[in-house]
């Protein structure tokens, strides 16, 4: 019961969002409207295609909520977002920004600290242009390869060194013009 | 027939990936055998599937080959190699170690693991193989006949009206089709349709952009698509994990029954179970969003029922190890494969998620818009479009040719890959995945777009949303709109344009008919 309960919930909220969108965000966020007329021809505008997708969830939102109420209860409780669901997406959200935060920053922080030039011009050389992705994309793996096995070890971080390493190599060693994250942005 | 002779000529003479003892190996064949290498590996290996190698390899393939028209064959020869191998691989760890790594090998187990515990690995290998290849061959010579035919039709009879009323029905079957429930398929569309048109559109103004720097220039279609299909399959699978949901993998039991290997009779046991798999297989896989799964399950419940009435009392049921059973299975779910095409080479709707990986390749690339306008057979003037669509047949026809010599011993080969652990191998496939984003947008920007939409893909996953209706809707979004607009500019401005000539009125009624009488098909919810 508690599955119909939270389908005809989604339909309501799809429904709700897409007349809210259709009568509020259309309206003032395009620059024409349904349709328009230019040199005495009618056209259409560019408030016609989101008007048209706004209608169809609207329509899905109804359509879901007959569906959800003339049907039994779905017997796979795992389909479903719950605060398990949440939780998993926000370690999963932190460790991808920290991850790219380590991308980002190994690099010119080593060289800060090393050099006197920065970081921009050694981004090309070895070993610095494979120093943020390396080091982020080892904590990207060992993190969620940690967080499958709900234990930290050595072993996930090693599989993530590995592994970064490895990929950095295949990508540089043999093109010479792929830009490995984040040397595009520095 | 010239066009025939000038798409197998562009295959084998276009550019030289390498020089061997002083002959120049042409590209495209080249790259079909490295595709099919990588697609066996990935099929066999649980969890990865082709579309996602197809999807990580992409834009590496983009960056090394370019934006130029000479790339689209060797590019489209790696995708096809991709999805030819995938096809075939997927059967490895079903039968070895009783892991369905798709949905649809899942009734590849029930008769391909017991005959491994009977000690007949080996056996219930070569059967798969063989299937497999015959039911891919056949929807390919499917492919080859019905799509130009399908394509000219629609070219002749199809004006702009019935071509925006063709892809709104479209659209409609598969959010009908797909997933478990029609409102949820609509969700989806609707959303993918909205996704793409973020900042786009003809005025100044970027439409529903929310005033926001960072959605000025819109979604990037790698970053979406590459985050829905992947990133959230990634997400959804780690999450498994970390509830401890996952089984481990059954054993293989040491017993013997016989010797292993294809025994006299097997073959022609097996051919009448392989010809009619393949038939549903291709007529399943012809209409878009239908899925391998549907094939595999329909084959395998005709083929019982077939074979329960035919069968000797010394051979085995189906459930019990029969050789049948794997025929059924396999010949259906990779007839899927070639036939999905036809949809896309003909209409330009895809129908699967690797036919979404070919589109997106075209639209990256250019010099070939896969549709009706394809297939224009012109003379004198020769129509490129024609040439290449005669190279992707020239590439399938090469792939089943490597597949029927070479792909049995691969495939065997390859059941090491299975022994992978997933947990390992996803986290690594997902900086693998960014790595391919970045180097096709080298912004860190586009790294959390993918995020973003493999959030999505994985809340899709949550609710049972199908997300390959949300991936075709981006993809269609621009098409559709753009022919809508002709369309109503071309009929002077008529809103009643959809309702212009009865083929049209058929699609729009057809269109509605389907979202309120399209029976559900169980058991598809990962869409």
């Amino acid at each position: 019961m508690r599955r119909v309960n939270a389908d005809v919930a989604l339909g309501l909220a799809v429904l709700v969002v897409a007349l809210l969108a259709l009568l509020v965000w259309v309206p003032a966020d395009t620059g024409s409207g349904i349709v328009e007329r230019i040199r005495g021809q009618y056209r259409i505008g560019d408030a016609m295609g989101p008007s048209v997708a706004f209608g169809l969830l609207a329509l899905a939102g109804v359509v879901l909520m007959v569906e959800s109420m003339g049907k039994k209860a779905a017997a796979r409780p795992r389909a479903s977002l719950g605060q398990g669901q949440l939780s998993f997406l926000l370690i999963v959200f932190v460790i991808f920004f920290v991850s790219l935060l380590a991308m980002r920053w190994i690099g010119p922080a080593v060289a800060g600290l090393l050099t006197d030039t920065g970081y921009r011009p050694l981004r090309a050389s070895l070993p610095w242009k494979y120093l943020g992705y390396v080091g982020g994309g080892m904590l990207m793996v060992g993190s969620l390869i940690s967080l499958a096995e709900r234990r930290i070890t050595l072993r996930a971080f090693a599989i993530g060194f590995v592994g970064a390493l490895v990929l950095a190599m295949l990508y540089d060693l043999p093109f010479d013009d792929f830009l490995l994250p984040p040397n595009g942005d520095l | 027939m010239d066009y025939i002779l000038m798409g197998i000529g562009a295959v084998f003479t276009g550019p030289d990936l390498f020089t061997l003892g002083g002959f120049g190996i042409p590209a495209a064949p080249a790259m079909l055998f490295l595709g099919l290498l990588t697609g066996i590996a990935v099929g066999a290996t649980p969890g990865l599937a082709g579309p996602m190698a197809m999807a990580v390899s992409l834009p590496i393939l983009i960056s090394i080959f370019g934006v130029r028209t000479e790339a689209l064959l060797p590019v489209f020869g790696f995708l096809i190699g991709i999805m030819k191998g995938a096809t075939v691989g997927g059967a490895v760890p079903a039968i070895l170690f009783n892991i369905p790594g798709t949905p649809d090998a899942f009734m590849t187990t029930l008769d391909g693991h017991p005959m491994t515990k009977r000690g007949m690995p080996k056996r219930a290998l070569k059967v798969a193989h063989l299937s497999s290849v015959s039911g891919d061959t056949l929807s390919d010579i499917a492919l080859f006949v019905c799509a130009p035919f399908l394509a000219v039709l629609v070219e002749r009879f199809l004006d702009l009206p019935e071509k925006t009323a063709l892809i709104l029905l479209s659209l409609t079957f598969i959010a009908a089709v797909m997933g478990s429930s029609v409102g949820k398929g609509l969700i989806a569309i609707a959303l993918g349709m909205l996704a793409s048109m973020v900042a786009t559109g003809q005025d100044f103004h970027p439409r529903l952009a929310l005033g926001l720097d960072a959605l000025s220039h819109g979604f990037p279609m790698v970053s979406a698509v590459l985050g829905v299909l992947i990133l959230g399959e990634i997400f959804w699978t780690l999450d498994d994990h970390w509830r401890g949901a996952k089984a481990g993998k059954g054993p293989i039991a040491a017993a013997t029954d016989g010797p292993d290997g294809l025994r006299p009779g097997d073959v022609r046991r097996i051919v009448p179970h392989i010809l009619r798999s393949s038939f549903i297989g291709t007529v399943i896989g012809a209409l878009p969003g239908v899925g391998s799964t549907l094939a595999a399950t329909l084959g395998y419940t005709l083929g019982r029922k077939v074979h329960a009435k035919k069968k000797t009392p010394e051979q085995a049921d189906f459930g019990d190890g029969a050789p049948e059973g794997i025929a059924a299975t396999e010949a259906a779910n990779s007839a899927v494969s070639g036939a999905n095409l036809i949809p896309v080479l003909s209409l330009g709707i895809p129908g699967n998620a690797a036919a979404v990986f070919l589109i997106l390749a075209a639209d990256s690339i250019g010099g070939f818009n896969p549709g009706p306008g394809v297939f224009n057979f012109t003379y004198p003037q020769v129509n490129p479009e024609l040439v290449i669509a005669f190279g992707i047949f020239t590439l399938m026809a090469l792939g089943n040719l490597l597949n029927w010599t070479i792909g049995g011993v691969l495939m065997r080969a390859m059941g090491v890959m299975s022994r992978v652990p997933i947990r390992y191998l996803l986290p690594v496939v997902l900086l693998v995945t960014l790595t391919a984003i970045y180097v096709q947008d080298p912004r860190l920007g586009a790294l959390w777009t993918a995020f973003g939409f493999g959030v999505l893909g994985y809340l899709f996953r949550c609710l049972r949303i199908p997300h390959l209706p949300f991936v075709i809707a981006f993809i269609l979004s621009g098409s559709l709109e753009n022919t809508a607009r002709q369309a109503f500019s071309a009929t002077g401005g008529d809103p009643f344009f959809l309702f212009s000539s009865w083929v049209s009125t058929c699609f729009v009624a057809l269109a509605i008919l389907t979202v309120f009488l399209a029976g559900r098909a169980p058991g598809e919810g990962r869409g």
